[in-house]
């Protein structure tokens, strides 16, 4: 036999998994959300566009906000771990900052739940320490809770990446600049940070992409309106038995990612040129 | 010993099949309902029918899980598959509708004994589509709004008063919009119910359009009033809210509510109260599939499930449900504290009342999207 056809023959498996595992439902998603009673239509679109223009904005916000916030605390911890004078803290913070990983998102929701809620465990612990007066307290279940538990979840996923690439830097360059007397902060951003700034991108991508598929946090925190995307997709389904419009929603989800995602391909491109 | 072992193997490959049947119970519902057919009911059927085992299988809470079986079917249906996967199976009562319509279901209320205990509206009409025969009731589910004495002196006993009440206390009042669950959308209902009109048209049709209209002037009405609300994640987060003291007052189900009350996660001087002009509750059906495998037992095991006993034990004591067969059979099997504390803050009457149905179901996705167009978006 041939040694292309032989090759061709090894992959058949995964290709033909993929292919009816992954591609065909994709595509019939995406078909379907142009389906109108059968027909071709844009009609699903406009009812998306009439009912969840808002969620649709909410969530581009949220999860924007949400990658921006994770890079400057990945940056930060990341820097931390490379330029640490402190041995001991470096190791308990190196130790520490993986935990979330293995959280889920649900389990995150639901501890969330009850610690960010008016009367829930942070304010109570707040007002024991006479920082705030009952008064004062507000409930997090809101956009904002949301945005934490994204922010409390995806930040150590960036961070390993992060610090992975900033461990494997030639430490010769940090060296000399700190023997001629630059600061921490200014090592940080002037010679790690532009070297690790592909590093950065991807993993902020990768972020991105997966809290735009999240449905457990916004049930569990904000499944009002606005909430997101996944929250009404979900719920065109439960309540209408609609797959058209919640199709529709996942193609402007997918829009949203592709844009992304082209981003991240570029960059990887470019590395590999 | 090794030909012993070796005949008794044998013994137990042939045999086996024969002796061990399993009836497959879907349900839709929290997992409260999965527990209550392994822990109780299926026990239960398994004594009175030695070698029969029953499998309970849970599709998930809320409508999702009776779309879920709806879905199955339709696939099954599809497939053209001779028997089915599922023997009983309890859906929502927005769900029976459409199963009967296209006929996956077997009509079978009048060949069991238990069948003619039931002569409640709802066993008979589902939300518009006529079911009559084709289920029994589990049992009855309403809303009613859950209040804090201590909180909220005098309790509002219709939405008008609601209505001044949360303009009074502003953030006091909450509720999980539609997309968190039953309990607001319920609340949503009754709100159209009181001020958009024509309730019992929207509860039993004919459907017309136009009737959509109608609601402008309420859903802005609801607008106002939810700004000056809070919303609470979900049936349950109401309660929540409620027990840690974040909100006076907000719409639960009742069964929910008094659970909750049983086991300590609600503190004991809550309250209940039905306002008028009322809210909806919903019955959850046992249907048997048309093409199910063990239809003779599947009918055996819907006689045993709504028999006055069972209906006694385990709807209204185990779980707080108003039962699905008519009270009066019920009644008779219980003592009278288990009874009364069904109706301790919302007697008969007030059930009777203001206990109302959804609206059937092409007003009901209308008024939900309504709700979604202009007081969500």
């Amino acid at each position: 036999m041939p040694i292309p056809l032989l090759g061709l023959l090894l992959v058949m498996p995964a290709l033909v998994i993929v292919l009816i595992l992954f591609i065909v439902p994709l595509v019939s998603s995406i078909t379907g959300a142009f389906a109108v009673d059968g027909l071709f239509g844009f009609a699903n679109f406009q009812k998306a566009f009439e009912l969840y223009s808002s969620d649709i904005v909410f969530t581009i916000v949220i999860v924007s906000l949400s990658a921006v916030l994770i890079g400057l605390l990945s940056v930060a911890i990341g820097g931390y771990l490379t330029l640490g004078s402190n041995p001991r803290a470096v190791a308990i913070l190196r130790w520490l900052y993986r935990w979330p990983l293995f959280v889920p998102f649900i389990v995150v929701g639901q501890i969330l739940r009850t610690f960010l809620a008016k009367n829930g465990l942070m304010n109570s612990l707040l007002m024991q320490a006479d920082i705030l007066t009952p008064m004062q307290t507000t409930s997090f279940l809101d956009w904002r809770g949301i945005v934490i538990a994204f922010v409390w979840k995806q930040t150590p996923f960036v961070t390993l990446l992060l610090a992975g690439a900033m461990a494997s830097l030639d430490r010769s360059m940090i060296e000399s600049a700190r023997n001629l007397g630059a600061s921490r902060l200014r090592i940080l951003i002037e010679i790690i940070l532009p070297q690790v700034l592909p590093t950065l991108l991807v993993g902020l991508i990768l972020s991105f992409v997966t809290m735009m598929s999240v449905l457990s946090v916004p049930l569990m925190i904000n499944a009002q309106s606005p909430t997101m995307i996944t929250a009404s997709m979900a719920f065109r389904i439960n309540a209408y038995g609609d797959y058209g419009v919640a199709n529709a929603l996942g193609v402007i989800s997918l829009l949203t990612t592709s844009l992304v995602g082209w981003v991240y391909l570029r960059q990887t491109m470019r590395e590999h040129r | 010993m090794k030909t012993l072992a070796y005949s008794l193997l044998a013994l137990g490959l042939t045999t086996s099949p024969l002796m061990a049947e399993d009836l497959t119970v879907m349900t839709a519902g929290d997992q409260n309902m999965v527990d209550y057919i392994n822990d109780y009911l299926g026990p239960l059927f398994e004594k009175q029918n030695p070698g029969v085992k029953v499998r309970a299988v849970g599709t998930g809470p809320g409508d999702a899980g009776s779309q879920k079986i709806l879905e199955r079917f339709d696939a099954q249906a599809g497939a053209n598959v001779a028997t089915w996967d599922a023997d009983v199976a309890v859906v929502h009562e927005k769900f029976v509708g459409p199963m009967v319509e296209k006929k996956y279901l077997a009509k079978y209320r009048d060949q069991i004994e238990s069948g003619k205990l039931v002569t409640r509206e709802n066993a008979k009409m589902a939300l518009g589509t006529n079911v009559d025969g084709y289920v029994m009731p589990m049992f009855n589910s309403q809303t009613a709004l859950a209040y804090n004495p201590a909180l909220v002196a005098t309790p509002p006993k219709s939405y008008d008063e609601l209505v001044a009440w949360a303009k009074a206390n502003p953030k006091q009042f909450g509720y999980n919009g539609i997309k968190g669950g039953a309990s607001g959308v319920s609340f949503v209902m009754g709100w159209i119910y009181a001020f958009a009109g024509d309730g019992d048209k929207l509860q039993q049709g004919p459907f017309e359009a136009s009737e959509a209209e109608k609601w402008a002037p309420a859903f802005a009405k609801l607008k106002d009033f939810t700004t000056n609300a809070t919303l609470t994640p979900g049936n349950a987060g109401t309660l929540d809210m409620l027990s840690r003291g974040e909100i006076a007052i907000g719409p639960v189900w009742v069964d929910m509510f008094y659970s909750w009350k049983a086991t300590g996660k609600l503190p004991p001087d809550m309250k209940l109260v039905l306002p008028a002009p009322g809210m909806p509750g919903q019955p959850m059906h046992y249907t048997i599939p048309e093409k199910a495998p063990h239809k003779d037992l599947a009918e055996k095991f819907v006689n045993l499930a709504t028999s006055p006993e069972v209906q006694a034990k385990g709807i209204v004591e185990r779980f707080n449900w108003y039962p699905g067969i008519d009270a009066q059979h019920v009644q008779a099997k219980l003592d009278k504290a288990t009874w009364e504390k069904l109706f301790t803050d919302i007697g008969p009457a007030d059930l009777a009342k203001n206990g109302k149905a959804f609206p059937i179901a092409p007003y009901n996705k209308a008024i939900l999207e309504a709700y979604e167009r202009q007081v969500g978006n």
